[in-house]
């Protein structure tokens, strides 16, 4: 099964952000493999709720902190992208487990830690300019 | 009022699921939906520093999970019997709406923190 230009209806994954219903295609997997990634679509929404609360606290908290729009508006956009992909991560893993094919490899892990390594430089900047 | 007049199923005497994979992702469903309360306090919070009209974007994130929490409890109670049927617990429309009103809630806290910038 290639993942290639397929209509979306049919449960294929030719939709780039908002893949097909995956009950579509493949048989119903074992329920704790139904219920593991479900957990892990809901780590990932709370990963980008994290992020968020902590942009949002970052620009009402240090308000008085030179820059802080940065690093409040870093943590926002980390979220935001967090959340546009956690949707499509759950539904191409239920897809292939129906299929019983090997789950798609993810970027998403990698993005989110150089994300958070850029923000942590740009907090220890504006901590450094502050002074 | 006995839980079956109510519609709801009897409660299981014993645990069939010896990891306990039902309860912990309903707990990851309680943890989700706390987690976009709070997130919704801060967007309150803040987006109010801009307009207090906008803290209204902040209040719905906090019924949306107010909401969420509410359904989750019910679903762990629903799951019992389909689960010892055999049935699959797969719910492609949960997912949908926490997915996207995630990714709308992560947008408007976006669009409020630039706009109190400029």
């Amino acid at each position: 099964m290639t993942r290639s230009d397929k209509p979306a209806r049919d449960g294929s994954a030719g939709n780039r952000w908002l893949p097909g219903n995956p009950t579509a295609v493949g048989d119903d997997p074992d329920y704790r493999f139904t219920l593991a990634n479900e957990r892990t679509f809901l780590a990932w929404v709370r990963t980008a709720l994290a992020l968020s609360a902590g942009g949002l606290a970052a620009l009402t908290v240090l308000d008085d902190v030179r820059y802080e729009e940065l690093l409040g508006i870093g943590l926002l956009a980390l979220s935001f992208l967090t959340a546009a992909t956690s949707y499509r991560r759950w539904a191409l893993n239920e897809r292939a487990m129906r299929l019983n094919v090997p789950l798609p490899p993810s970027r998403l892990p990698l993005m989110m830690a150089i994300g958070v390594a850029v923000v942590a430089l740009v907090a220890a900047v504006i901590a450094a300019v502050n002074q | 009022m006995s839980r079956r007049s109510r519609g709801l199923p009897e409660r299981p005497t014993t645990v069939f699921d010896s990891m306990l994979q039902h309860e912990r992702t309903a707990l990851a469903w309680e943890r989700t939906a706390i987690a976009t309360m709070v997130s919704g306090v801060l967007l309150a919070r803040h987006a109010s520093d801009v307009n207090v009209i906008l803290a209204v974007l902040g209040v719905a994130q906090v019924l949306v999970g107010a909401g969420l929490l509410i359904w989750t409890g019910l679903r762990y109670e629903q799951l019992h019997a389909p689960l010892r049927r055999g049935d699959s617990p797969v719910h492609p429309a949960a997912a949908r709406v926490v997915g996207l009103t995630t990714v709308v809630f992560t947008a408007a806290a976006m669009v409020v923190a630039v706009a109190s910038t400029i």
